[in-house]
């Protein structure tokens, strides 16, 4: 086959191409009442007004509840986060407190004399300076403070 | 004998104006002009017959209702295509979702005459499978520019794209199609 049969099959398969596609949905164009559709179309669009309010009011609500959502989670994320560390904190201290020496055990219980100075802290009775009590002791007003 | 006095058709820029005034008989005549080349351009995308109707009805509404967009760029109708692309697109995400599974062609359309059906070449059921096969933007154009007549420079404007990327989008089309129909 030389060049120009090629081309002129070419030619002929995108001209048939063409036609068949011009025929493509014929039928459902044929079969619409187009009278009543435009009369559908304009009966539709006098309740425009009405519904552009209510899409816009949608809107700004879907966008306020998002907010809200994004919001909220950020916030009880963060407290979340907060709460972690300080729980950790403590467990950090209680799991190191065999290590640690009565001097040591001395200069973490001065950070909590808020703590100790009320009632919920379990100290030794008879002892009411931390100075007295023995490194038993210290660690078990330690575990008390644990919660 | 007096000559009959032609009156000229507004063009669709004049009956969108008019609209836009409140003119609801400038509405219902641009539907009368272009509703059934938009009907074929939806059945030719993929919509089902019973379904045309709607799909047409939801195009006009949306582009009546978004016609401030509408710059010139390209003719009212090319636009009107393109929207008509997008509601069928959402139509076919929404029933998707309902999980509707597709009828046979053959009993899709109970409106229909089941010897027009019968009629229908296969080559044209071939090409309308075979069009469903292609990506969205080549489909479009094809149908754009086989069906429609249009020019890739009109296609370009209406699909912000450029009249090369047009054509080569067609002529992809049209290399797949003609593989699937042969």
């Amino acid at each position: 086959m030389n060049g120009d049969a090629m081309s002129s099959d070419a030619m002929n398969g995108d001209a048939r191409l063409e036609g068949l596609a011009k025929r493509l949905g014929h039928r459902a164009a044929d079969r619409l009442d187009v009278e009543a559709t435009a009369r559908k179309v304009v009966e539709r669009l006098r309740e425009q007004p009405v519904r552009r309010i209510a899409w816009v009011q949608q809107t700004w609500l879907r966008i306020a509840a998002a907010l809200v959502i994004v919001v909220g989670g950020a916030v009880v994320v963060r407290q979340n986060l907060v709460r972690g560390n300080s729980a950790h904190a403590a467990h950090l201290i209680a799991d190191d407190l065999n290590d640690l020496s009565a001097d040591e055990l001395r200069d973490v219980l001065a950070t909590f004399d808020e703590l100790i100075s009320s009632d919920s802290v379990a100290v030794p009775e008879g002892s009411t300076d931390l100075h007295e009590l023995d490194a038993q002791q210290l660690r078990a007003v330690l575990r008390s403070l644990e919660g | 004998m007096a000559q009959p006095q032609l009156i000229p058709t507004p063009h669709d820029t004049a009956l969108i104006a008019a609209w836009q005034a409140g003119d609801e008989q400038a509405a219902a005549e641009l539907v009368g002009r272009h509703a059934r080349p938009l009907a074929r351009f939806l059945a030719g995308a993929g919509a089902p017959d019973a379904d045309v109707d709607d799909l047409v009805q939801e195009t006009f509404i949306r582009a009546f209702r978004s016609v401030d967009r509408f710059r010139g760029q390209c003719q009212f109708r090319t636009w009107l295509l393109t929207i008509g692309g997008n509601v069928l697109k959402d139509f076919g995400r929404r029933a998707a979702r309902r999980k509707v599974i597709p009828l046979d062609d053959g009993v899709r359309d109970a409106t229909g005459d089941p010897h027009e059906h019968a009629e229908a070449s296969e080559a044209e059921a071939l090409l309308a499978a075979g069009l469903q096969e292609l990506p969205r933007l080549q489909r479009e154009v094809f149908l754009l520019r086989a069906q429609q007549g249009l020019e890739y420079t009109e296609i370009a404007a209406a699909l912000a794209t450029t009249p090369g990327a047009a054509r080569v989008h067609y002529h992809h089309a049209v290399r797949r199609l003609k593989e699937i129909v042969k």
